[in-house]
């Protein structure tokens, strides 16, 4: 683990130090070849987990997690340059510093073996994030969307800190490799759904659960280009690992305590997704798109069958590249004409061609098209539920029902019909765009060949 | 002095008295510090308007897809209609920028507020018969008050072949105007004398007057209703991003785009940058002046980077004057071959007109002070010969407001400029711009919107045909 951490922590020095017009250069290529060392966790060799020391750990879940954090540093900053090319050269190195030290905090949350070092560097990757969204953000409502996005996550894990010093204090050890063996029995009391409430909210709110995610529209909306890749792609999927990690401490209460949030999430789905029809402004629906495949995790992550976590883990990849990639080429619209409003940029089939097809293609891949591993991940979750209980099958239906339409109609307002007379002369795609989506589509479509990678633990 | 010492140090001064000791009251206070805490917290509890930072409700906001620069009848028309004819409701964000809300200024109010559709170019007739429709529709939003009596405009006798093509034509767009013989217009109107006029075009409906601040105020309820924000402020800079392109004839021409206004508030150095995707320039009699802080003109004359827009301010004057024996009731809008024009205002033989000045005798337009020795020497004159009765009459009162004078072609300029090209103009009217309004603004919404002209073709009025040398030749300006 270190032989990505330590390269990680050296690419600060290497921002600071770099010729101004070396920076984006070394940074982009540095930060590839790091990704490119942490897929070698991929080839998870056993049922068991890599060790590396006493800290940190890759197993099948948290390893493609890893990749796909370092994955996306290089495609975060090819994606900042445009909007920092007017900024003063200290804020672009700031800029890039806060975004290593999240992919360090990020880097070692994944691997982390002890749950407290997980908790810490958790709220650790708070920091950067904040600082991003309130300072590059775009409008005067990124104050608002920080506090809110700092005080809701806050909020709900302070009450873990204090849950995991009690477990720690009565199992003796939170390291994770020993609690799948040690953990006791939670049976049903008061004080243990506490407990259950406790460990849980945190990533509830993360994740997020459908009544507490109204940080996701602000936050999404008034961060910079990179800090939407990273909260959509992968800050979020931290509430999925961790709740992934924590159920082990928690059964068999998770069996009662969970039909709540069960309820919240089958609903939130459905009116999330049908929100999203009504979205004038791009980069909210992508955010509203989020809550609604997170949803689905939650979902797949409470039911605790094998193949719901297959499909959790599946999907939680899955949707960090799609999101993210939504987001790039939301971005590319906004860097343009300057606005977020969908109906302002439309028709742009005929004037950006290539341009069309990545959005062709992130859109079928929101709709979990097969073989693409968003519909494994999606149909090994509604088939698990199912299984849990029928009906459930009813509003996962009427979810994929429309998260097909507001992917096709986000891809028609945008890409189909007559341009507008201000469209016409937009500057045509960079090849740093055009890469950039294809650096997102590429693990994605590969993933398809060979989706067990992916699956996590169980499989 | 321990004594005292020990006084001090117990918190009391030299004389005794100390802290909270007074009669009658105490000095903290604690009602009054109760009730600020009180409304501290709920500001800052979710729902409050508390910030951080400073109050900046005064500046207009960060971002806003549409920017509309100039706050009049034009401006707020064309804000109502993208509110109007946006899909799905509530898309697109609209800022109006106007330096000045009391309008003192505006061509607006100043105007006689008269609408007809007696033009001789087709567009200009289809704009104004729309426009009285839609004033015709709006019964609770812009009060039409006065009359709808009818506009009579006469010719002499070399003018009257031009006069009949010019009604074959309103004719044939659908308005009611009707040829009347001078025998005819002294058994209609009798206070009219008809000598020197071979043929008179009389328009029977849709056309008259109205109140010019009605329909501004009810626009601009009505547009603030619909969501669209105000603010106060001069436009002082744009910032805009280009682009080289060549066209299909090898020549390169450089392609702007307007991406953030400089919005400076009034009597400070503060201007609030907003960033925005679409400009509309309606600016009136200060549109050539917004189109030159954006580009539109800068480059070798004679090419299209050179063409300015050629819309200026020219100050006309409208005097209200009383005359007992005047006509009556059914008075129309009267436009005479000579210029002059008056029209009745109100019910107690009140009369306002004026005269469009020739181009000799064009009124500096650095302010708007009244010329009175205007009236005497050339409204007076021509209206008296028309209608005796004004041989007698008493001016109550006179004022001047600004044409925004198309030095072309006194028509219009709809559409998007070729080279800077997100910014739209609605301007350059030169008098007609008030009767024209609703439909301009349906125009230029569409164009926003869906790209192209899809109710009234307006193609001959975009600014290409500065360049090109196409005049739009109107007959019927006053």
């Amino acid at each position: 683990m270190l032989k990505i951490i330590i390269p990680t922590m050296m690419l600060i020095p290497l921002t600071w130090l770099s010729k101004p017009n070396m920076i984006w250069i070394n940074m982009t290529a540095h930060s590839m070849l790091i990704s490119l060392i942490s897929l070698t966790y991929l080839n998870q060799l056993t049922d068991n987990n890599l060790n590396f020391s006493l800290l940190f750990f890759a197993d099948s879940l948290s390893a493609p997690l890893l990749a796909l954090t370092t994955w996306l540093l290089p495609l975060m900053i090819m994606a900042s340059q445009h909007h920092l090319s007017k900024e003063t050269l200290m804020r672009k190195k700031l800029y890039i510093t806060m975004l290593i030290m999240l992919q360090l905090f990020l880097i070692m949350t994944f691997a982390a073996t002890e749950l407290i070092m997980f908790y810490i560097l958790f709220e650790a990757t708070l920091m950067p994030t904040l600082i991003i969204i309130t300072r590059w953000g775009n409008q005067t409502e990124r104050l608002n969307a920080g506090l809110y996005f700092l005080f809701y996550t806050l909020v709900g894990s302070l009450p873990l800190l204090v849950a995991l010093v009690w477990i720690q204090n009565n199992l003796g050890t939170l390291n994770l490799l020993i609690i799948q063996y040690w953990a006791q029995p939670l049976l049903n009391s008061w004080s243990n759904a506490l407990l259950w409430l406790a460990c849980m909210m945190a990533f509830m709110v993360k994740m997020p659960l459908y009544g507490l995610h109204l940080w996701l529209p602000k936050a999404h909306v008034e961060a910079p280009i990179a800090g939407s890749m990273v909260l959509a792609a992968v800050l979020l999927k931290l509430g999925g690992y961790g709740m992934m990690r924590i159920t082990t401490l928690l059964n068999p209460l998770t069996n009662h305590m969970a039909y709540p949030f069960m309820m919240l999430s089958l609903w939130g789905m459905i009116m999330t997704s049908s929100i999203c029809l009504r979205q004038t402004d791009l980069k909210s629906l992508i955010a509203y798109s989020s809550v609604s495949h997170m949803a689905l995790v939650i979902m797949a992550v409470l039911i605790q069958s094998p193949w719901s976590y297959m499909g959790a883990t599946a999907l939680m990849i899955a949707h960090g590249l799609t999101s993210s990639m939504l987001f790039c080429l939301a971005n590319s619209n906004y860097e343009r004409i300057h606005s977020r409003t969908m109906i302002l940029a439309r028709g742009l089939q005929t004037l950006l061609p290539l341009m069309a097809a990545w959005w062709l293609l992130a859109s079928l891949t929101n709709l979990a098209l097969p073989p693409t591993i968003n519909l494994v991940g999606e149909l090994f979750v509604v088939m698990a539920s199912f299984s849990w209980s029928n009906i459930t099958i009813i509003l996962m239906g009427i979810n994929i029902t429309i998260t097909a339409i507001y992917s096709l109609y986000m891809l028609i307002t945008t890409q189909r019909g007559k341009y507008t007379h201000h469209i016409k002369s937009i500057k045509p795609s960079f090849t740093r765009e055009n890469s950039l989506m294809a650096l997102h589509l590429l693990p994605l479509l590969l993933l398809s060949l060979n989706p067990k990678i992916i699956l996590g633990p169980i499989y | 002095m321990l004594r005292r010492s020990l006084q001090l140090a117990l918190g009391r001064d030299v004389l005794g008295r100390g802290l909270g000791t007074h009669r009658g009251g105490s000095t903290l206070d604690w009602n009054g510090k109760m009730s600020e805490i009180k409304k501290k917290i709920q500001s800052v509890l979710p729902g409050g308007a508390w910030t951080q930072l400073h109050d900046t409700s005064y500046l207009p906001p960060e971002h806003s897809d549409v920017v509309i620069v100039g706050g009049g009848v034009m401006g707020l028309s064309v804000a109502y209609w993208l509110k109007r004819l946006e899909r799905p409701r509530g898309a697109i964000r609209v800022l109006v920028v106007e330096r000045d809300h009391t309008y003192s200024q505006a061509s607006t109010v100043l105007s006689v507020g008269g609408i007809r559709q007696q033009f001789s170019v087709p567009e200009n007739i289809q704009l104004s018969l729309f426009s009285i429709d839609f004033l015709r529709n709006i019964n609770v939003r812009a009060k039409t008050s006065g009359g709808w009596g009818g506009d009579q405009s006469f010719s002499p006798e070399r003018g009257a072949a031009q006069l009949a093509r010019g009604i074959r034509e309103q004719k044939q767009e659908g308005a009611k105007v009707c040829l009347m013989s001078p025998e005819q217009l002294r058994n209609k109107f009798p206070w009219i004398n008809p000598e020197g006029v071979a043929l008179a075009s009389y328009g029977m409906e849709h056309e008259g007057w109205f109140d010019p601040w009605s329909l501004l105020q009810g626009l601009r309820r009505k547009v603030q209703s619909m969501g669209v924000l105000f603010c106060q402020g001069e436009v002082t800079r744009f910032v805009s991003s280009s682009s080289h392109a060549e066209t299909p004839s090898g020549e390169e021409v450089t392609l702007k785009r307007v991406h953030e206004v400089h919005v400076k508030i009034d009597h400070s150095l503060e201007y609030q940058p907003v960033e925005c995707a679409i400009v509309i320039n309606a600016a009136g009699a200060w549109s050539g002046q917004i189109a030159e802080l954006a580009g539109v003109g800068k480059g070798p004359p004679g090419t299209l980077q050179g063409t300015k827009l050629p819309v200026e301010p020219r100050k006309r004057y409208v005097y209200l004057w009383n005359c007992p024996q005047g006509p009556g009731l059914e008075t129309p809008f009267v436009i005479d071959a000579s210029g002059a024009y008056f029209r009745r205002e109100g019910l107690g033989n009140n009369y306002l007109g004026g005269c469009s000045p020739t181009e000799e005798e064009e009124p500096d337009p650095e302010n708007l002070e009244v010329d009175h020795e205007f009236f005497q020497d050339k409204v007076w004159p021509p209206l008296a010969q028309r209608v005796p009765a004004f041989e007698s009459l008493k001016v109550r009162s006179a004022w001047a407001g600004y044409y925004d004078y198309n030095t072309f072609d006194q028509n219009g300029v709809v559409g998007p400029h070729p080279l800077v090209v997100n910014m739209y103009f609605a301007t350059g009217f030169s008098g007609h711009g008030l009767q024209q309004a609703p439909a301009v603004g349906r125009a230029v919404a569409e164009m926003v919107l869906h790209g192209n002209f899809q109710t009234i073709n307006l193609s001959p009025f975009l600014f290409n045909r500065f360049h090109l040398g196409e005049k739009v030749h109107e007959h019927n300006i006053i």
